[in-house]
């Protein structure tokens, strides 16, 4: 195997505002190596791999590119020089063929400059050949398999002359079978030289096709080297961290309330979502904190969803409060006592051009207003009470919402439901890009709720957080409940087993 | 300098409009002294009232981020209601008035339902909706100018005085401030603003964003009525093609002006009456100096990209 460094950070850093996403971090694939990036959530790989791929300018440190220094802050400039990446989400226009995919932006162009079709057609059946993989060239791509269309953004890649192919969570949508295919693909590509960075949740995936692996905590680089000097427990311990974080050590040390008073909030039976979730059982308590865990992909935010009436499920029954129910949108499970965190605070959850102010009050107007018309005084009490007892900063009602921190404007979304006093809380990923010490203030107010005897259904991909929280959890694996348990009953270890699936 | 050019653009979307008002009535005064007359500026005032109406009642689509591209057959369409109420059914005055609006009322409740219901553009609806409302005007109406004889209090709406102020300006005053107060005292107008900003938190928050929308294009249809009737009124006659086409541009120039974005979320009605106010400014100075009707035209609306090229230049900045 070559040893020639292809893609190289040296001392890369990212700040946003005062929020350290990566710091003086280094970074480098060598030819013919599938590299693994492992981390929790907000440990910094997304904000590594967008510096490597351009997308993002760095605060400090250099790209390097085959031993030369590459501009910073430009994706044109990094594909050029044959940096490529493979996102979650299909890039691809499922309407066009494969071969049009392929080659799309930057067709191979005859000499009138119209598009050079056997050229085209050429070039990529070469490919094809070289690297021995199986497609069909005009199948459209929305035709093709989750798999084949990964496929089809290696060739893009390939296409490019990518020496260095970024994979971000390439088996989020795959089946085990398919993985299995991309797994060989993936080897192929090694044995021609290409290098690969393999991002993945999945340890089972990092240890069946990976040589090296580098794994990353709160922004940093804490261990990388071969695959072959890390046993699967030192793994995770480094993912997660000796020390858990000041946030969680506080939590931690709380006694848990599994099935927390005993009386049942919210019983949901065998529901079901066409081609998305199954047979999805599970009781939520007053006064527990219940956390939902699993893969990216693994439904639970669609499960959330059908549940408060922004999707509808298809099959089973739901019971909140001793009645049997079916919202048919979110307006009518807040008015049962529903309060639901999304997921994506900017687009889901914020009105980010308005106030603090507007924010807090906008998911109770009938309390501070009267037949449609503002009670002023109520509207200020209201805000002066949430900014305090969330400790928002800055303290100022009038403050827009876009120009706050990420921890602030989780909090003043947390708020937002928090006024309409719910029985119920859903929570999804709270805590994503949210800083340590506005963590511990989420927590907090979390256990605080938990106390006056609301029921919360948190869901949480943060290993470290559903350890520190949960009074009880519950699994999900590509769309259905795997595990439910008390948080004692299971360590770490074994959870981390279980959300990828492996029942060993 | 650098803090300068920074102050400047905080600035912008605050003071540009109020001191390019000032400067454009300051350089007509010094050109035409006639120009700065109490009577002038009440004549102003009246002739963008129908404008203003419009405009006002408007402002709520755009914050939503939506369009309504068919007040100018609503406007006329309106008229012709009234008139056929007071000539041919012989309705009382206020009753015809009222029906007059509540067809502008039905005509928006129609688009807003198919752009909300079905999540459709606003820009195809209601030109859909502009081509439907005008074809339907010429069917009832035809082609012809239907006069409005001996109705005295049908003749004063437009053309009437209140304490020395035409009755016009009058409903243009009281429309913008059941609109300012709308906004601003009720949380219909934070809800208009937030479908704007954020349709999708508006509706996790369990806002019932459709209602609020079509609400919006209820409004509209009813200020496009009530503009009409009031031009119906002024010039004596009801017909199919009044609110010609240009009619909804110089309705959304105005707004637009104001502060209030295309793509939602910002805007306010007092702001958007001094967009109007600018617009009639211009209008009305121009032909004070003899300008010629076509450069009027290109200057018009040099001055109306120029100034939307400032205030977007000013949010991307300071956002």
């Amino acid at each position: 195997m070559s040893k020639q460094i292809l893609l190289e950070g040296r001392k890369l850093s990212k700040t946003f505002g005062r929020f350290v996403a990566l710091q003086e971090t280094d970074f480098a694939i060598h030819a013919g190596e599938v590299h693994g990036l492992c981390g929790s959530n907000g440990a910094g790989k997304s904000t590594l791999i967008k510096i490597l791929t351009g997308a993002h300018r760095p605060t400090g440190g250099e790209v390097h590119v085959n031993g030369t220094l590459a501009p910073a802050g430009s994706p044109l400039a990094m594909l050029e020089l044959g940096v490529a990446c493979i996102y979650q989400h299909s890039n691809l226009i499922p309407a066009l063929t494969v071969l049009d995919n392929v080659f799309l932006g930057r067709p191979p162009k005859t000499k009138l400059g119209f598009i050079d079709a056997t050229e085209q057609r050429r070039k990529a059946e070469a490919l094809l050949e070289k690297y021995n993989i199986d497609l069909d060239l005009d199948a459209q791509v929305s035709t093709l398999a989750t798999v084949k269309q990964k496929e089809v953004e290696i060739l893009k890649a390939l296409a490019l002359d990518a020496q260095v192919i970024l994979m971000d969570e390439p088996t989020a949508w795959l089946s085990h079978s398919e993985v299995r295919k991309l797994h060989d693909t993936i080897a192929r590509l090694r044995a021609l030289g290409v290098g690969l960075v393999y991002i993945s949740h999945v340890l089972d995936e990092v240890f069946q096709v990976c040589d090296a692996v580098t794994v990353m905590r709160d922004g940093a680089v804490v261990w990388n080297g071969s695959i072959d000097e890390i046993t699967r427990p030192e793994l995770v311990d480094r993912m997660v961290g000796n020390d858990l974080g000041e946030a969680s050590r506080s939590v931690a040390a709380e006694p848990r309330h599994p099935k927390g008073t005993g009386e049942i909030l919210l019983s949901a039976r065998d529901l079901g979502m066409t081609n998305t979730f199954e047979d999805i059982s599970f009781d939520l308590y007053k006064g527990e904190i219940l956390c939902l865990t699993g893969l990216i992909g693994s439904k639970r935010t669609e499960l959330l969803h059908s549940i408060f009436g922004s999707a509808k499920f298809s099959a089973g029954t739901l019971d909140v409060l001793g009645r049997s129910v079916r919202y048919s949108s979110p307006s009518e499970a807040i008015a049962a006592g529903i309060g639901f965190v999304p997921e994506d605070r900017l687009r889901d959850g914020l009105l980010l051009d308005h106030s603090v102010s507007d924010n807090l009050i906008f998911a109770a107007l009938d309390k501070v207003s009267r037949w449609g018309f503002w009670n002023n005084r109520a509207v200020r009490e209201l805000t002066e009470r949430q900014i305090r007892d969330l400790n928002v900063k800055p303290a100022d009602g009038s403050k827009i919402v876009k120009r706050l921190s990420g921890g602030n404007q989780q909090k003043v979304l947390l708020g937002k439901w928090l006024e309409i006093e719910p029985k119920i809380l859903f929570l999804d990923e709270p805590t994503v890009g949210v800083d340590v010490g506005a963590k511990a203030e989420i927590y907090a107010i979390l256990r605080k709720l938990r106390a006056q005897g609301t029921a919360i259904l948190l869901v949480s991909s943060d290993m470290e957080e559903v350890m520190a929280i949960a009074d009880r959890i519950a699994v999900m694996v590509s769309g259905r409940m795997t595990m439910t348990c008390a948080a004692d009953d299971i360590t770490q270890e074994e959870l981390v087993l279980q959300i990828s699936g492996g029942n060993k | 300098m650098l803090s300068l050019i920074s102050y400047l653009r905080t600035a912008i979307p605050t003071y540009a409009m109020p001191v390019a008002l000032l400067i454009v009535i300051g350089l007509f005064g010094a050109l035409a002294p006639v120009f700065l007359t109490p009577a002038n500026f009440t004549a102003i005032i009246y002739q963008m009232s129908i404008t203003g109406i419009m405009a006002v009642c408007m402002t709520f689509v755009i914050m939503t981020g939506g369009i309504d591209l068919s007040v100018g057959p609503v406007l006329a369409t309106s008229g012709l209601v009234v008139f056929f109420l007071l000539h041919i059914a012989h309705f009382p005055l206020f009753p015809a008035v009222v029906l007059g609006i509540l067809t502008g009322a039905v005509t928006g409740a129609i688009s807003g339902l198919v752009i909300a219901l079905f999540s459709l553009p606003a820009m195809i609806v209601t030109l859909g909706m502009l081509s439907i409302v005008r074809g339907s005007a010429l069917l009832a109406g035809g082609p012809d100018l239907h006069l409005v004889r001996e109705q005295p209090g049908f003749e004063f709406i437009g053309n009437g005085f209140l304490f020395g102020i035409p009755f016009a300006i009058w409903i243009f005053v009281a429309v913008s401030l059941l609109l300012i107060f709308i906004q601003k005292r009720t949380t219909f107008g934070l809800q208009v603003a937030a479908v704007g900003d954020n349709e999708r938190a508006a509706y996790l928050s369990g806002r019932r964003v459709k209602l609020v929308k079509m609400m919006t294009y209820v409004i509209c249809g009813m200020g496009a009525a009530l503009a009409g009737i009031i031009q119906s009124s002024q010039v004596h006659t009801a017909a199919a093609t009044y609110g010609e086409f240009g009619t909804e541009l110089d309705v959304i120039a105005a707004v637009v002006l104001g502060g209030a974005s295309l793509l939602g979320g910002k805007g306010s009605v007092a702001r958007t009456i001094l967009g109007v106010l600018f617009l009639a400014v211009l209008n009305n100075g121009f032909n004070i100096l003899n300008v010629p009707i076509d450069y009027q035209l290109i200057i018009k609306g040099g001055i109306i990209v120029i100034a939307l090229s400032l205030t977007e230049w000013a949010n991307s900045k300071v956002a």
